[in-house]
């Protein structure tokens, strides 16, 4: 009788813990998944003259990006948001000197407006609870970031040698994206 | 006539005297009016950023105005490096504009200082606040152009700022915009709608003057910017042709359904799809709409195609009617998002009776889910009912192992379980419909535990009775085999002086009987008497012979009468 009760128990204790660490496992699920699709599509990309990479550019990387900083689960959300946005943005600009292929570059974009969409509910629900306004450094870090990588193609005439460097820029940018979603849980 | 001279000298001395007095409480009134340099120094700077332009407005606190020139530096937070900020130095008014401040980083914060000057006297320096100009910057108005139809108007909105803006280069895709419409006629009749950049905007009447604003908007910063202008136009005649209606998407196993209304017959439809993705972007993207394959020159309100055209993500479709007098416009653009329409199959469940209070569950996934990606997609978990087939009540329990027991059932019952699949934590909450209902019976009363009981009572009653047969048996065995030696009291009486030993097994002496021969009846009598006090034995012996005599004798009667004659005597 007291094994029944036992295993009982257990099995409503491991129902209520797992029920409540799932609120954002789903969004971690999909997020992963989107990240090794957008990963695959990058190097599917074909690659650009070797030489463009020696050039060393300072984009002004921030720190939060750098190391291995811990985030609270909101604010891993709101980094995620931005950088998702941002590579967005920049695929969106005119990649005609490369010769790559519109589809592969389309279906980046699918994906991380996908991504984005998914992540917009949650962003909105964690901006009015914690009345959180974008004065955050890391965000604006991040913008400054983006910022000089645009002005950089820019720079560039968006030559295929530029685009080669935003495509090693963005496969660490979606190193990145994959250790934040570390922490979508709880 | 010196007397005149000396009092015109006088009179001229003393008017003298007064300019100069009045000219040094002049001077001296300018000279407090400048009040030092303390009075010189700009009051209330404010800085008004708008899309790439930079102001800075600031008062006076000077009341005379005259040559008081301001002018501000600038430098990075933390830097010590002020530099000359362009456009306001040695400016005479109260504002200036410094757009072309070439800042490299919007984001960071920068220091801003102003000073008035006058001759060779400046203020101190005022120091505004530090601040990020992206964050101080506001929205400016966008740029609108529109295009009317009978029954609607296109949008074609521009971002705020230029193209080559700075402070809007990272959020140029992020801004939303609101639209206030109403009809010139009646501006009671507004109506708010947020669109896209490149938009439509739907239910209008034909051949009415529509005017609207558009205001730009940074909803996830919670930013809202500056109205446009005012732009009216007017919506065209009713078109001969209408535009299909009503549209809708159903996903239908592999394939998708699209369906319109439209009121007229012969008529061809053609539909199109486009990447949700690039309603985002501003710009005509009309070139990226497509064609579905399955749905060109269909003259039905319905077409059909794979599911497979339109792999994972979100799309608008649009339908346009022709027929002999022309081409409609396009219908409105329905949103569809193919994840909601990601249909789940339901699960397949399986149900087996274990033990007499316990039923175990089987879910597995029906063969048809096996080929698609859903559970590739999306973690699954199983919304089970479970029932008493002769009762109402259901119990639900969510599950994500698809193997698991019902426990505490009664024995001998049938119970009854369905499932279905369900998108864990999906805020859609979507879901498969449900499987087959599977029945089952629990198995019997547990049965071990009666025959235990069973067994237990009866052990319990059984020993008694086994204890009570036990000693029946030893006591025949006893008796049988270890007599007891205490004789019954009737033996007992008739072999009192004699120790009474085994008669079956021991064989005892012979009993020598002692005899008398009784010569004649009358001896006898007198022998009895003398002999009355004899004992038995003696007696016995006389009686004996005689006894045995008459035992022996065939005339009965005779020798039964003198038996009894002794016994008589001898009872005496």
């Amino acid at each position: 009788m007291t094994y029944r009760c036992l295993f009982r128990i257990a099995l409503l204790l491991c129902f209520s813990a797992t029920a409540l660490s799932t609120s954002y496992s789903l969004l971690r699920f999909q997020q992963r998944r989107s990240i090794n699709v957008c990963q695959k599509l990058l190097r599917q990309l074909p690659s650009t003259p070797q030489h463009c990479l020696e050039v060393r550019m300072h984009f002004q990387v921030p720190e939060e990006m750098k190391k291995a900083q811990k985030f609270r689960k909101e604010d891993a959300i709101l980094v995620l948001y931005e950088m998702l946005q941002q590579i967005f943005g920049i695929l969106t600009k005119d990649f005609s000197s490369t010769g790559w292929s519109e589809t592969i570059i389309e279906d980046l974009l699918v994906e991380l407006h996908g991504q984005m969409n998914h992540l917009e509910p949650i962003q909105k629900e964690i901006m009015q609870k914690e009345n959180f306004t974008i004065g955050d450094s890391t965000v604006l870090h991040l913008k400054n970031y983006y910022f000089n990588l645009g002005q950089y193609l820019k720079s560039m005439e968006h030559n295929s040698c530029a685009w080669t460097i935003m495509k090693a820029e963005m496969l660490r940018n979606f190193s990145v994206l994959k250790r934040l979603t570390d922490y979508l849980l709880d | 006539m010196v007397q005149s001279v000396k009092r015109k000298q006088g009179w001229h001395l003393l008017q003298c005297l007064r300019k100069v007095f009045s000219w040094r409480a002049s001077l001296s009134w300018v000279l407090e009016g400048l009040g030092g340099e303390a009075n010189l120094k700009p009051e209330n700077v404010e800085i008004h950023i708008i899309d790439d332009n930079f102001f800075l407005k600031w008062n006076s606190s000077s009341e005379s105005v005259r040559n008081v020139t301001f002018s501000a530096d600038y430098q990075i937070l933390g830097t010590d490096n002020w530099k000359k900020l362009p456009g306001c130095q040695n400016t005479t008014s109260t504002n200036c504009n410094f757009s072309s401040v070439e800042l490299k980083n919007v984001f960071e914060k920068i220091e801003l200082r102003i000073r008035a000057e006058e001759g060779n006297n400046t203020s101190i320096w005022y120091e505004v606040e530090p601040f990020v100009p992206f964050l101080e910057a506001q929205i400016g108005p966008p740029d609108v152009h529109l295009e009317a139809e009978d029954k609607a108007i296109i949008l074609s909105i521009s971002p705020p700022g230029t193209e080559d803006s700075i402070m809007w280069a990272t959020d140029r895709l992020n801004f939303r915009y609101s639209v206030v419409i109403w009809k010139n006629s009646s501006s009671l009749e507004e109506r708010t709608e947020t669109v896209f950049p490149e938009d439509k905007i739907y239910k209008l009447s034909p051949e009415i003057t529509y005017c609207l604003k558009v205001k730009a908007e940074l909803p996830l910063q919670s930013r809202v910017g500056y109205y446009s202008p005012v732009y009216c136009i007017n919506t065209t005649e009713r078109h001969n042709v209408p535009s299909p209606e009503n549209i809708q998407i159903n996903a239908d196993n592999q394939v998708f359904v699209l369906k319109w209304d439209y009121p007229y017959e012969n008529t061809t439809f053609r539909a199109q799809w486009l990447r949700a993705f690039f309603k985002k972007i501003p710009g005509k993207h009309s070139g990226k709409w497509k064609q579905i394959l399955n749905c060109e020159n269909v003259t039905t309100t319905r077409c059909v195609f794979p599911r497979n055209a339109f792999p994972s993500g979100i799309y608008y479709v649009r339908v346009q009617a022709s027929n002999g007098n022309g081409t409609s416009f396009w219908s409105e653009e329905k949103k569809f998002y193919i994840e909601m329409k990601t249909v789940i199959f339901p699960p397949v469940i399986s149900l087996k009776s274990i033990t007499d209070d316990s039923l175990h569950v089987s879910v597995g996934a029906s063969e048809e889910s096996e080929n698609t990606s859903v559970n590739q997609l999306y973690p699954l978990i199983y919304e089970v009912i479970f029932w008493e087939n002769t009762s109402n009540a259901e119990r639900k329990v969510l599950e994500k192992r698809t193997e698991f027991t019902f426990l505490d059932l009664k024995p001998l019952t049938v119970y009854c379980v369905k499932a279905r699949a369900l998108i864990e934590n999906d805020r859609r909450n979507k879901s498969s419909s449900f499987s087959d209902t599977v029945c089952e019976k629990t198995k019997p009363g547990d049965t071990s535990k009666t025959w235990l009981k069973a067994g237990i009572c009866t052990a319990l009653f059984s020993i008694p009775v086994v204890i009570y047969v036990v000693r029946l048996f030893l006591r025949c065995v006893n008796y049988v085999f270890f007599p007891s030696s205490k004789p019954p009291s009737s033996v007992d009486e008739y072999f009192s002086d004699q120790p009474l030993k085994n008669l079956l097994l021991s064989t005892s002496e012979e009993q020598t009987e002692r005899c008398f021969i009784i010569e004649n009846a009358s001896i006898i009598t007198e022998i009895e008497e003398t002999n009355e006090i004899d004992e038995v034995h003696k007696k016995y012996n006389s009686q004996t012979s005689q006894d045995s005599g008459n035992y022996s004798n065939e005339d009965e009667n005779s020798g039964s009468k003198i038996s009894e004659e002794f016994l008589q005597q001898d009872s005496v």
